[in-house]
C-alpha cells in the first residue's frame, strides 16, 4: 500500500477515491481538497460522479468530503464503498480502454481549431490536435502525444504523465521549451533557423531528439 | 446608433492614447461626432495630449455615480468640430466603476455620437475588463518589440473570450531606417504571428513627442509622417480602401542590387 492518504482514479463509472484506511481525517481532507485544487481544471464544467473507497467515515465525516469536492467540481453521485474494495494504484495504465487513456497508442483526442495565444493552456489526459499556431507563452498539455498542423512557438508538454512513447510532431516546430515525460529540451542559444520542413521530437536513450518528420519512414 | 471602439495593447507605453486621440480627431475631420473616453481611472493622461486639461469640471466616475447629467462631463474640443472628451476620474482607482456600468455608458453615448473610442489602461486587470465592457469592436496598439508583440498576443486571446474576435492591428512606431537594415521585428512577421488584420503602420516620428506635450493632436499637421499614418487609419474604420504607403521603404538602387544578390545566394543554399 503507498503511503499518499488519497489516491485518484478515474473509472468507467466515475472518479475512484481512494483514501488510506490508517491515515488521519484532517489528512484525507487537507490531500483531498490538495488534490481537487490541481486538478480543477480538468473536471472544469463537467459532473463528476464519486466513489469513496478505503476508509470508513463517519456520517459528518462524509459530510465534509462532499462539501470539500463541491467547492473544486461539480458533484453528480457519491458513493462510499468502505475498505472491502482495492485501492487503485497511482502509476496503474489499465488494460481497459474505456477505464484510462492508454499511452501513445490509441485513445482520447482532442482538436483545438485556431491559435493557441499567450496566456492560454490546454490540458488534456488524451492526445491533442491544434489546427493552428501555438504562440509565445502558450501551453499545451498532453498526457499523449501533441500534433500541431502549424507553427509552435511556445512550450509543448507531451506524455505528461510519464509515457516516454508519446511524441511532439508540428508543420514548424519552434517551442520555447519542449518537455516529453520527464525530458526537457529547450530551443538552442542565438538565431536558429527556422525550419522549413515539419519536425517530430520523441525521446531516444533518455533524450529529447528532433528529426525531420519523413512520410513513410515513419516513427 | 454609433460603434464603441476599445483600444488596447496590454503592455503599457505603447501609444494608446496618443492613438486615441489621434484617431479620434482624425474621424472628427472627417465630420463625424466623435467622443473620447478615457478609461485610466487614477492615471488619466488622455486630456493631457487633446490640451483639455483645464477645461474639466466632471468625470466619468462623476457619471457613474450620477453625481451630474452625462452631457455635464463632456469636454468639447474647441478647435475640432465634432470632438468630445469624456475625462477619467483622478483621485479614484479601477475599482470605482463595475463592468456593468461601463456597458450602460457606452450604450448611452452610443444614441449621441458616431464613434465612442475608449482609452483602455495597460494591464489585464480591472481597468482592462472595465474598458472592453461595453466595446463593439477593438484596435490593437503594438510597437516592434517582442515584448510588445506577446502582450498584444495575450490581448488577442482574452478579447477573443470576451466576446470580441477580429481586432484589427496598429503597429506604432515603426523606425524605416531600421526595418531596411533588419534590426527592427519585421511588420509581415508580426502579422504572422498575431494572424489579425492591419488597419495602420505609423513611423516613428518626433513630432509627435512634441505634439503630445502641447497637447494639439499630431493628425492636424499636414506635414508630419505619423499624422498622415493616423489619418489613413481613420479612413480605413470609415471603410475606404487606403493602400499601405507607410509599409514602402524606399531603396537605392544599389540596396535593391544588394538584395537580389543576397536572395540567390539563400536560395541556392537551400
Amino acid at each position: 500500500m503507498t503511503e499518499k492518504p488519497v489516491l485518484f482514479k478515474g473509472t468507467r463509472n466515475g472518479l475512484s477515491i481512494y483514501t488510506d484506511s490508517k491515515a488521519d481525517i484532517s489528512a484525507i481532507k487537507g490531500a483531498l481538497e490538495k488534490k481537487l485544487q490541481e486538478s480543477r481544471h480538468f473536471f472544469n464544467g463537467t459532473t463528476v460522479n464519486l466513489i469513496f473507497t478505503g476508509r470508513v467515515f463517519s456520517e459528518q465525516e462524509q459530510q465534509d468530503l462532499i462539501e470539500i469536492s463541491s467547492r473544486y467540481i461539480t458533484v453528480g453521485s457519491f458513493e462510499f464503498k468502505g475498505p472491502e474494495s482495492q485501492p487503485v494504484q497511482d502509476d496503474h495504465r489499465a488494460v481497459d480502454p474505456f477505464e484510462s487513456f492508454n499511452g501513445s497508442e490509441e485513445g482520447m483526442t482532442r482538436f483545438i481549431r485556431g491559435t493557441v495565444r499567450n496566456g492560454q493552456r490546454i490540458l488534456y489526459n488524451g492526445n491533442i490536435v491544434i489546427l493552428g499556431d501555438v504562440n509565445p507563452g502558450a501551453e499545451i498539455i498532453a498526457e499523449g502525444n501533441i500534433l500541431i498542423l502549424g507553427t509552435i512557438r511556445g512550450m509543448a508538454h507531451a506524455g505528461a504523465a510519464g509515457d516516454t512513447k508519446a511524441v511532439v510532431a508540428a508543420f514548424c516546430l519552434q517551442p520555447t521549451q519542449l518537455r516529453i515525460a520527464g525530458c526537457i529540451a529547450r530551443a538552442p542559444e542565438g538565431e536558429a533557423e527556422k525550419p522549413q520542413y515539419p519536425e517530430i521530437a520523441y525521446i531516444k536513450n533518455n533524450q529529447l531528439v528532433i528529426e525531420p518528420y519523413l512520410p513513410g519512414k515513419g516513427k | 446608433m454609433g460603434e464603441v471602439i476599445v483600444i488596447t495593447s496590454g503592455k503599457g507605453g505603447v501609444g494608446k492614447t496618443t492613438t486615441t486621440a489621434n484617431i479620434g480627431t482624425a474621424l472628427a475631420l472627417e465630420g463625424k461626432k466623435v467622443v473620447l473616453v478615457d478609461a485610466d481611472i487614477g492615471l488619466r493622461n488622455l486630456d493631457i495630449v487633446l490640451g483639455l486639461e483645464n477645461r474639466i469640471v466632471y468625470d466619468l466616475v462623476d457619471v457613474i455615480e450620477k453625481t451630474c447629467r452625462l452631457k455635464q462631463a463632456l469636454v468639447r474640443d474647441k478647435r475640432f468640430e465634432g470632438l468630445y472628451l469624456l475625462p477619467a476620474a483622478q483621485t479614484r482607482d479601477k475599482n470605482a466603476v463595475s463592468p456593468e456600468q461601463m456597458q450602460q455608458l457606452c450604450e448611452e453615448l452610443k444614441q449621441e455620437f458616431d464613434y465612442v473610442l475608449i482609452d483602455c489602461p495597460a494591464g489585464i486587470e480591472q481597468g482592462f475588463k472595465n474598458a472592453v465592457a461595453g466595446a463593439d469592436k477593438a484596435i490593437i496598439v503594438t510597437v516592434p518589440e517582442v515584448s510588445a508583440v506577446r502582450d498584444a498576443d495575450r490581448i488577442i486571446g482574452l478579447l477573443a473570450s470576451s466576446e470580441l474576435p477580429d481586432p484589427k492591428l496598429v503597429i506604432n512606431r515603426v523606425r524605416t531606417d531600421m526595418v531596411k537594415r533588419g534590426d527592427m521585428i519585421n511588420i509581415d512577421d508580426t502579422l504572422d504571428i498575431l494572424g489579425i488584420d492591419l488597419i495602420g503602420v505609423v513611423p516613428d516620428d518626433e513630432k509627435i513627442i512634441v505634439s503630445s506635450n502641447r497637447g494639439e493632436p499630431v493628425v492636424a499637421e499636414t506635414s508630419s509622417p505619423a499624422g498622415k499614418a493616423f489619418r489613413n487609419i481613420a479612413k480605413r474604420i470609415l471603410g475606404e480602401n487606403i493602400p499601405y504607403h507607410e509599409l514602402e521603404v524606399e531603396e537605392t538602387f544599389m540596396e535593391r542590387l544588394r538584395k537580389l544578390f543576397s536572395s540567390r545566394k539563400s536560395t541556392r543554399s537551400l
